[in-house]
């Protein structure tokens, strides 16, 4: 089985603390949903194969502490992620407002230009939402980001998040191919590639 | 003239190959009409660059490989619409094109000496070239018959076989159409004939070959003559290498330019077209081809074959060890030694107790007096200290290079160039801040290992360095040019190591003063080696006195907020605690590796939650120092408020709100509570230190002790890189002419250099493609910078000579307007008359001050003429049309070369 795996990739999840991160991966990895998750110490990690078009791609996902005291620790970690998940609750705006902050941690560690990014708001099974589509969406847009909602307890969007994320990594070669010369582009840190600009919303 | 084969001659032959020949002319009429074919769809956008359009079959004959090529120039819609009808190919007024280096092919010598657009070619592949007289007899056989076959009266094509050895470019061709036939012959020859040296001469043979039966018409007559220019006495440019008693600014730079001038020879042509042959006469008595009543004047330059490249070259030196293995201290031998823990006692006898200016100077007088006994440094001591001023300059109050100061001049300055803003344009680079340390570093390196004393020299300057950093960390001065802060993993690694390095001084520094206020204040004494000792001073509350007095609160920070412990209702303290453990790229990849390797199980991720936990229960053990009588509850609060849930309208009673934990927290024996009962009070001071920046300082300092010459290549190269691109954007941008094509070389070579940078070890291939790149920029700003300087000494601002100098170092050919009467022709002229001076005073000759004062004699011999006949004849018979006739004859030193097309009416003879 394991010559077929077309590549291994990356991916972080990083988000403010209790904003469901853990549950996430959780969910995404053994279709789980445990409410007795425990706080998530330093960084922890998960493997999944995942099918992508008929080729097997291998997820190594990093799932880092959202607590502030871990923060030194956990940008250590985002070298050569070729991909982020930005998640926040929303049912909480004050984890919404932090993901600003997130995306320049993001870039000022991440060691490849062009990693893909994916917003995620988690929790929309609560009742009291205090982060509309809307404003998610347009902060997606404006920073060039994957957009999609999900519920870690409910199953919803939790795997689309994954595939979709994994599906841009694959269609941005320079990310998982080594280097070619002359591949990659420069600047694009400031100007993601355009294909990466499309929000995207699930409508679950 | 061997070339000429008599037509004749192979009829008779026998050919016992004969089918392999019919087959062999079957396929090269096949492959010419699915060019016609393909011509017609116009599809083919091949090679854009080139202004040839070449296409390519292979094919074989008789044991021998063949190419066949079909050459069209590429000429833009305009040109081709004038075009009226058919016409002989060389029925033009085709003399002399000016040269373009970027449009020569190998076959495109026949376009430039009969003014061909689009012509075939059968050409052997092998090098040897087809010698055998009856090989040639068949080949040239074959392609009259095929021209014959495909004659058509629109688009015939002249078709050529080259013979003989290939350097000569010889090739023997035809052209049919349906009226005409002109056969393409060629001489060439090491030495010309003596009666063809002059006009004259080649104008009788040039009728006699004709031999038309009827009177000739005009024959028209173009000259060209070639004066090459190779001594240029005070202005040649070139850069010498570093000497020992080298210039210090020298050594801020990397080195640049060429050894040798990159321009080996200017070349004039003067030029006459199209005049009528009874108007103009050469022969060996007089000639009426003054260069300076030339028509037309044009320049082109020779470019210096393979010259040194300084800056190329010392990043060769690097790639070339990237391969040495031996380490600093087989190269060192005895000179040094490895450290030794104890101190040297002279050490401490003449250290100053404040830093000095001389500090580093006596600093290393001592060490060459102690080493002097075993063996001579490689590096003298006046070499050596302008160096470490240079890397070191925070050792002299008066620097006048210190750190940070360069950036801002230089953003002035370009603030109007191409690049806008150079640091940006490095942003992607892993490397380090222009002109910081390493950068420095890097810089000082090269100049060793160029031209300095080579590879113990550069063992020389990594020793001191490596000496200098253990210096500092023992007395706890903090090391220059480096952006402060945690080592930045977006920097390389060596960067980052020197970063940590500072960090551990800091720490080690921080240390030291606090326990001078320490010991003053409390006058206890502590082991400083084991436990982690915080800055601040402890101020006692005067609240101890309620506690007994091993309960004692210690190492309180502030209040936070108004919260109050949940059991006791005391003011809840945020403690002190330790500061956060750095790690270099290295030791995290390390950290990463030991994390993967535990697998995810269950078991994994508690494993892993363990390894991390450290400094959680650190912080733990400095809260409850801090808050004695504190709960779990106490500390959630603090440290993370989101698994702290507020029950709405409720207080406890101490009046703030009540509430409890997240479920996540009260997961029974979650590794949060299970720690919280493990903790013990103990203040972060007293702890033992999560991060030993001793330990860890040693680390860095054997890191950079014991690599090898290869390692240190690997460490360096990526800011070398960096380093050498930005030199020469520099000298890109200072240069007096713009390139078009600069920015885009400029904006490739940076791509690279980032992808380069950003790997995990330099691959040498890559390094190599780079330097590749980097040395063409480096000759090409070398020939600007060398042509402004000679053609342009005052350095005027003149437009027009920047065009020019653009123009010659891309290798066209240009022409001077106005001849010698323009600011270049004026140039050129003093230039060769001074040239002439030289070259008869060396020869001892009288210099005649009375004749000498013409221009005519500033030209030396012609080191080439060229001349293009043409006329219209009457041929074979006296009731033939009139034919275009041609005859090129190119005379130099290498070579004397006809290249003639005589045509005859193939309707009525
Ligand atoms: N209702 C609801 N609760 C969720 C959902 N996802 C997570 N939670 C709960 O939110 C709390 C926090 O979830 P975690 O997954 O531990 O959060 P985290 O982002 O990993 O937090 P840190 O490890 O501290 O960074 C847990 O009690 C989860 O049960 C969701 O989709 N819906
Ligand atoms: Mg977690």
């Amino acid at each position: 089985m394991d010559e077929d795996i077309l590549t291994t990739l990356k991916i972080l999840i990083i988000g403010e603390s209790g904003v469901g991160k853990s549950s996430l991966l959780l969910r995404f990895t053994e279709d789980n949903f445990d409410p007795e998750q425990t706080l998530t110490i330093g960084v922890d990690f998960k493997t999944k194969k995942l099918n992508i078009d008929g080729s097997l791609v291998k997820l190594a996902i990093w799932d880092t502490a959202g607590q502030e005291r871990f923060r030194t620790l956990t940008p250590s970690y985002y070298r050569d992620a070729q991909g982020a998940i930005l998640v926040f609750d929303v049912s909480s705006y004050a984890t919404f407002a932090k993901l600003e902050m997130w995306l320049n941690e993001l870039e000022t560690y991440s060691t490849k230009n062009d990693i893909v990014k994916m917003v995620v708001g988690n929790k929309i099974d609560v009742d009291k939402r205090e982060v509309s589509r809307e404003e998610a969406m347009r902060f997606a847009k404006r920073h060039h980001t994957l957009y999609i909602e999900a519920s870690a307890k409910t199953k919803d969007g939790v795997q689309a998040a994954f595939e979709e994320l994994v599906h841009k990594i694959i269609q941005t070669p320079n990310l998982w191919e080594s280097y070619a010369l002359n591949n990659i582009h420069l600047g694009s840190k400031d100007h993601p590639n355009q294909s990466s600009c499309a929000g995207y919303c699930s409508l679950v | 003239m061997n070339e000429e084969i008599d037509e004749s001659e192979f009829y008779h032959q026998d050919f016992t190959t004969a089918s392999e020949w019919e087959v062999f002319m079957a396929r090269i009429e096949e492959i010419i009409n699915q060019w016609r074919v393909d011509d017609k769809r116009n599809d083919s956008v091949t090679d854009v660059e080139s202004i040839w359009d070449i296409k390519t079959e292979k094919l074989n004959f008789a044991e021998e490989q063949f190419y066949l090529y079909l050459y069209s120039k590429r000429i833009n819609e305009d040109a081709a619409l004038d075009d009226k009808g058919p016409k002989n190919p060389i029925d033009t007024l085709h003399d002399f094109e000016l040269y373009d280096e970027n449009h020569i092919e190998y076959h495109s010598c026949l376009s430039t000496w009969y003014g061909l657009d689009k012509f075939i070619v059968l050409s052997p592949v092998s090098n040897n070239g087809i010698v055998n007289e009856s090989k040639i007899k068949v080949l040239l056989s074959s392609i009259y018959v095929v021209e014959g076959n495909l004659v058509t009266s629109e688009n015939s094509i002249p078709l050529f076989v080259q013979i003989r050895e290939k350097w000569q470019r010889l090739y023997l061709g035809v052209f049919a159409s349906d009226v005409i036939r002109t056969n393409f012959e060629m001489v060439h020859l090491k030495k010309g004939l003596p009666y063809c040296n002059y006009l004259s001469g080649l104008l009788d043979l040039f009728k006699t070959k004709i031999a038309s039966p009827c009177v000739l018409e005009n024959i028209i007559v173009s000259a060209q003559l070639t004066y090459t220019l190779t001594e240029f006495g005070g202005f040649v440019w070139k850069q010498d290498l570093l000497q020992q008693n080298y210039d210090i600014e020298s050594l801020f730079l990397l080195p640049f330019g060429v050894t040798v001038d990159p321009i080996s020879s200017i070349i004039l042509k003067a030029t006459w077209n199209h005049l009528p042959d009874n108007l103009v006469l050469d022969s060996e008595n007089y000639t009426d081809f003054d260069p300076t009543a030339a028509m037309n004047w044009s320049l082109l330059i020779n470019s210096t074959n393979n010259p040194v490249c300084l800056m190329a070259d010392a990043m060769t030196e690097f790639l070339q060890n990237l391969t040495n293995t031996s380490t600093i201290y087989d190269i060192l031998g005895d000179f040094a030694t490895l450290p030794s823990s104890e101190n040297n006692p002279l050490d401490l006898l003449t250290e100053p107790a404040v830093p000095a200016i001389s500090r580093l100077l006596t600093r290393t007088a001592r060490q060459s007096l102690t080493r002097n006994k075993r063996s001579n440094p490689p590096l003298s001591e006046t070499m050596l200290v302008p160096m470490l001023y240079f890397l070191f300059p925070d050792a002299d109050e008066k620097s006048s290079f210190p750190y940070g100061r360069e950036e801002r001049e230089h953003t002035e300055s370009l603030s109007q160039a191409q690049f806008k803003n150079l640091d940006e344009e490095f942003k992607g680079f892993k490397t380090c801040s222009s002109d910081s340390l390493i950068w420095r570093l890097s810089i000082i390196l090269s100049h060793c290992l160029q031209s300095l004393g080579g590879l113990r020299a550069f063992a020389h300057v990594w020793y001191e360095f490596v000496q200098e950093m253990r210096y500092r960390w023992e007395k706890s001065m903090p090391i220059p040019g480096l952006s402060p802060g945690l080592p930045d993993l977006r920097t390389c690694l060596l960067n980052q190591k020197l970063q940590m390095l500072n960090c551990c001084i800091d720490r080690k520094i921080a240390r030291e003063n606090a326990l001078v206020n320490f010991d003053s204040a409390e006058n206890s004494s502590t082991d400083d080696e084991e436990f982690f000792d915080c800055s601040e001073k402890i101020v006692e509350e005067k609240a101890k006195e309620k506690l007994s007095l091993w309960n004692q609160p210690v190492g309180r920070l502030s209040k936070f907020g108004n919260l109050k412990l949940i059991k006791t209702g005391d003011p809840l303290y945020i403690p002190v605690t330790q500061e956060p453990v750095l790690k270099t790229e290295d030791q995290l990849e390390e950290d990463t590796d030991v994390l993967l390797q535990l697998g995810s199980n269950a078991e994994a991720m508690e494993l892993r939650a363990r390894i991390m936990s450290a400094s959680l229960l650190s912080d733990m053990e400095s809260f409850k120092a801090a808050n004695p009588g504190s709960a779990i509850e106490d500390f959630i609060r603090w440290y993370s408020p989101r698994d702290w849930i507020e029950d709405e309208d409720k207080l406890d009673e101490w009046g703030q709100k009540a509430g409890h934990l997240s479920p996540r927290m009260l997961i029974e024996d979650n590794i949060w509570s299970e720690m919280w009962l493990s903790a013990k009070p103990v203040p972060a001071h007293r702890q033992k230190r999560l991060f030993d920046d001793t330990r860890e300082a040693e680390k860095v300092l054997q890191f950079l002790d014991l690599r090898s010459v290869s390692q240190i290549c690997e460490l360096v190269i990526p800011v070398l890189s960096h380093a050498a691109i930005y030199r020469l954007m520099e000298e890109c941008e200072s240069l007096a002419s713009d390139l078009a094509e600069f920015p885009a070389k400029l904006s490739n070579l940076i791509r690279k250099g980032e992808v380069l940078t950003r790997e995990s070890k330099p691959q040498p291939r890559r390094f190599e493609g780079l330097i590749h790149e980097a040395s063409a920029l480096e000759m090409l700003v070398s020939q600007m910078n060398s042509l402004h300087y000679k053609l342009n000494p005052s350095r005027s601002a003149n437009g027009e000579i920047n065009d020019v100098v653009v123009a010659l170092a891309m290798g066209k050919e240009v022409r001077v307007e106005n001849k010698s009467k323009s600011d270049i022709g004026n140039r050129i002229v003093s230039m060769f008359g001074e040239a002439q001076r030289m070259s008869s005073l060396m020869a001892g000759e009288q210099f005649d001050e009375a004749g000498r004062g013409t221009v005519n004699n500033a030209f030396p011999v012609p080191t080439a003429k060229e001349f293009v006949l043409r006329t219209n004849a009457v041929k074979p018979a006296v009731y033939s049309a009139k034919c275009p006739q041609f005859m090129r004859a190119i005379l130099s030193k290498e070579e004397f070369r006809l290249c003639g097309a005589w045509s005859e009416d193939t309707v009525f003879f």
